[in-house]
């Protein structure tokens, strides 16, 4: 095969997430490339988990849709994830034994997978010597042997691992392995899973997820201060620096909440320093405020936001596309903030880089859109090449301006030099109140306006900026679609499916939200009679906001869904099919049916 | 390049300014006989004994009348958000060490929209001085009662009285473990100076709480005249500042007696968040491209 999705789940205890992770290494240092998404059922240590595993010989764009093989430890911790890991028609499902199901009374809904396999599980576990500890190990033996995958990688890893106080030998944990080893080679599965080799090995290749690429970047931007309230999922980021900024002579701060932790970041900005706060969507509601002062005192901020299920607490551990709102328009006033989104866990690397240059160069608060698929799932990676970088620094009086500074001076580009503490000439009032050139509070209309259009004017150049967008297919299409953040990659797969398949389709991906780019919109829209915009929201929320700004084509459509409802990549080829037949009302219905919109 | 060194403890004077330095040619606009005027000129007193230039001196504020005061200086200024001075301040101490961090804002801005940040800056110990101009009233959106209002005190709406016991600034530092905890008031300019001057001084987080009466809204009885009458000098009562717990006592008489000077400095202050940070940095700092290797 050139490639697989293997989802398996269980309870907590039954070791899957290190599964998971001895999975992707093994497949990294083999030269496959990888993703590996993990669920947990509750926020709470102990209930139910999967991980969901997509390997090829070629790159992967997206963590797949229904599994081709399932490895279920138990059926009602299934049911609880079996929105993530999707069991199909062609799905090979292999579950343990102890379960006491036959494959005639899975709790399936009716589907009939293409095979169902009991297997002892458990029992070669205790027969190991440790049942809990190593079920883990037997399902690993039995995935090297079907998936053809090197041993030895997996048995140094399964060696090397730690599990605290109730550590079984890894003597046990090698026999555990050796037994999983020795059941699939006597039990071939009914349909060949082994994979095809890869092309070529790992190399310096490494298995990251995007919180890990959103924390390194930032220090490779030159991030000299975070500041963070825990919050999941964009915990990790903070994790990582709280660890690492120091190495690099920054600091970190633990705030009290997230409107502490934005309003320190400011301050570390004002003192001159490149800062970044990170949340999820009930921290960044609190930082609405923050982010105001930011655009009015016209400091660079980065601010992340990881998104998550949402209103309020919403679903913590799920995927949503749905803070593009509430990222675009929640400062009270007049202002504009850029708003920018990653495409894949790789480019969580190279959007952070580019955020801080614009906040540095526009002197602005920027956000950054991540989601939860893209923050927490890891993929094996190529190695980044600093080379391709440039980092900006943000611009500062000369000698000869600090003699007669004006921080907030009228420009041609809307930017003006930042002084900051330590400057001698420098001192200026940065203040939240509306303000003249030199800082000083005003209410004047006049001023206010002439300071409104600087602020708002200044941004105006990242419209023109192409290279902020990812374009794919056949520029002269007639139907096309646009996708951004995770689900690009699950928009990229099935385009390339599609155009495989003879059919005349294009996809624009923006990695830039906001300010909206008319211009490179409106040249793509311009061959196409049909247009969907492909997005994890129930409103749309992107679709919308391309209605309020660009000349949209005569149909412009939104296929959406909330999140934690996955969107295959075979869903969106279905919807291309669809969106080539003539008839409007056809094409309209087809949709709606095949994603459930309204 | 920033400079990770010298903290705010500061020795031998680096300039040598006067008084008149640290204010610019704005005219403030609070009301005649506002408290204020007082404080600001009892900080630049301290600011000149000190001897830190302005550009060296980061001056944050949050939002209220007391808050404007950052716009009257030579400092480099941040006047912020309603309550988030402190953690505004905060960033600036951790991003530059080297620089001295002042805090000013009201009852208001400190207790009530940004109570919740105060705890914590105390129990980190960042080497900044908190100023908070106490007045009992919110006073730039027309006199309602802020939380340091006695039970009874009225706003402009207000038929009753406020139903609510206020809260005591000076208990609550020594509570929550602010290591320097002192009170002053405008009509003793010169005492003021002192006592900002030694919070100033002091390597850690400073808490002085400054009754800085509201001409057009205030109670009568705490008008800057009769504040210079009612009050009660610490060290002319005989009290230790290093007895913590005396301390706390007669904080507990704060509405009705009105004591200034030192309720409390520690003795052996313990280290300042920043050094504690610094502690942690790896000197020589890694380059920022070895993050990707």
């Amino acid at each position: 095969m050139k490639g697989a999705v293997i989802g398996i789940v269980g309870s907590a205890s039954d070791g899957i997430l290190e599964a998971g992770e001895t999975l992707i290494n093994a497949f990294a240092q083999e030269g496959y490339f990888a993703t590996l998404c993990t669920h947990k059922g509750t926020q709470i240590r102990g209930g139910e988990v999967s991980c969901r595993i997509r390997v090829a010989t070629t790159p992967v764009l997206n963590s797949g849709g229904a599994l081709d093989l399932a490895v279920v430890l138990n059926w009602e911790d299934y049911s609880r994830l079996s929105g993530e890991l999707i069991i199909g028609a062609e799905t090979v499902v292999v579950y343990d034994k102890k379960t006491g199901l036959t494959a005639a009374t899975l709790p399936l809904g009716g589907v009939k997978p293409a095979a169902a396999v009991a297997i002892p599980i458990t029992e070669m576990a205790i027969h190991a010597g440790a049942p809990s500890q190593s079920k883990d190990c037997v399902v690993l033996g039995l995935l090297a042997a079907w998936l053809g995958l090197p041993q030895k990688k997996i048995l140094e890893s399964i060696t090397a691992r730690t599990r605290g106080k109730a550590d079984p030998s890894p003597k046990v944990d090698q026999k555990a392995f050796a037994s999983g080893i020795e059941f699939a080679t006597r039990h071939p599965l009914g349909r060949d899973m082994a994979l095809d080799r890869a092309t070529a090995t790992g190399g310096r290749r490494r298995v990251a997820d995007g919180n890990e690429m959103c924390a390194r970047a930032a220090l490779f931007a030159g991030c000299k201060f975070f500041a963070g309230y825990p919050i999941t999922p964009a915990t990790e980021i903070m994790h990582y620096l709280q660890r690492e900024i120091g190495k690099y002579g920054g600091s970190f701060l633990q705030a009290e909440d997230e409107i502490a932790a934005a309003a320190a970041a400011v301050g570390a900005s004002y003192a001159g320093a490149k800062a970044m706060t990170a949340t999820s969507g009930p921290g960044f509601s609190l930082q609405t405020e923050v982010l105001g002062l930011a655009s009015a005192v016209e400091l660079p901020l980065v601010c992340v936001n990881v998104q998550r299920g949402g209103p309020a607490t919403g679903m913590p551990s799920t995927q949503e596309q749905a803070d593009l709102f509430a990222a675009t328009f929640s400062s009270p006033g007049d202002t504009v903030r850029p708003v920018l989104a990653p495409t894949s866990v790789a480019d969580t690397f190279d959007v952070t880089v580019e955020a801080f240059n614009i906040a540095e160069h526009y002197q602005t608060p920027v956000i950054v859109l991540t989601d939860r698929d893209l923050a927490q799932c890891k993929a094996v990676l190529e190695p980044i090449e600093p080379s391709q970088f440039r980092i900006i620094d943000r611009m500062e009086p000369t000698k000869a301006e600090l003699k007669k500074y004006a921080r907030f001076q009228i420009t041609e580009a809307g930017i003006s030099p930042i002084s900051h503490p330590g400057m001698r000439g420098g001192s200026y009032l940065a203040a939240g109140l509306e303000h003249d050139e030199r800082g000083v509070p005003t209410s004047s209309g006049e001023v206010h306006a002439q300071m409104t259009r600087k602020r708002l004017s200044k941004l105006n150049p990242l419209k023109q900026r192409r290279d902020l967008f990812l374009f794919e297919g056949d520029p002269d299409a007639h139907i096309g679609l646009v996708s951004w953040g995770n689900v690009s990659g699950i928009t990229r797969e099935a385009v390339r499916i599609a155009r495989a398949s003879g059919i005349k389709v294009k996809l624009l991906v923006p990695r830039l939200l906001y300010p909206v780019a008319e211009a490179v919109y409106e040249d793509f829209f311009a061959s196409l009679r049909r247009c969907v915009v492909v997005e994890q929201s129930h409103q749309g929320q992107l679709h919308r906001i391309l209605k309020m700004w660009t000349n949209t084509p005569h149909e412009f459509m939104s296929v959406s869904k909330s999140g934690a409802n996955r969107i295959s990549p075979h869903e969106i080829v279905k919807l291309i099919q669809a969106m080539e037949q003539p008839a409007t009302d056809r094409f309209r219905t087809h949709y709606c049916d095949l994603l459930n919109v309204i | 390049m920033i400079s990770m060194d010298s903290g705010q403890r500061v020795g031998a004077k680096s300039c040598h300014c006067s008084a008149k330095d640290f204010g610019n040619e704005l005219k403030p606009k609070w009301c005649a006989g506002c408290g204020d005027f007082g404080v600001m000129n009892a900080l630049y007193r301290a600011l000149a004994a000190v001897g830190r230039p302005p550009h060296e001196i980061a001056f944050v504020s949050g939002i209220g009348c007391s808050s404007r005061i950052p716009e009257y200086s030579t400092a480099y200024g941040f006047n912020s958000l309603h309550g988030r001075a402190l953690p505004v301040a905060q960033g600036i101490k951790m991003a530059r060490p080297d620089l001295l961090v002042l805090v000013a804002g009201g009852d208001g801005d400190g207790f009530s929209i940004g109570g919740g940040h105060v705890p914590h800056a105390i129990r980190r110990n960042p080497d900044i001085t908190y100023l908070l101009l106490d007045n009992q009233v919110l006073g730039q959106s027309d006199g309602q009662v802020s939380p340091t209002a006695q039970r009874g005190a009225r706003g402009p709406g207000d038929t009753y009285g406020s139903l609510e016991a206020p809260i005591n600034p000076i208990l609550y530092a020594l509570a929550y473990g602010a290591h320097f905890v002192a009170q002053g008031i405008p009509g003793d300019l010169e005492g003021l100076a002192k006592i900002i001057e030694e919070a100033i001084r002091f390597p850690g987080f400073a808490f002085v709480n400054i009754q800085s009466p509201c001409v057009t809204f205030g109670e009568p009885d705490m008008q800057v005249l009769v504040q210079k009458t009612r009050m009660k000098k610490l060290k002319a009562e005989g009290h230790d500042p290093s007895d913590r717990l005396k301390a706390i006592e007669l904080a507990q008489e704060g509405g009705k007696a009105l004591y200034t000077g030192v309720f409390y400095r520690n003795p052996n202050p313990p280290p300042s968040y920043g050094s504690l940070i610094k502690g942690l940095q790896r000197k020589p700092a890694l380059a920022d491209s070895e993050a990707i290797a």
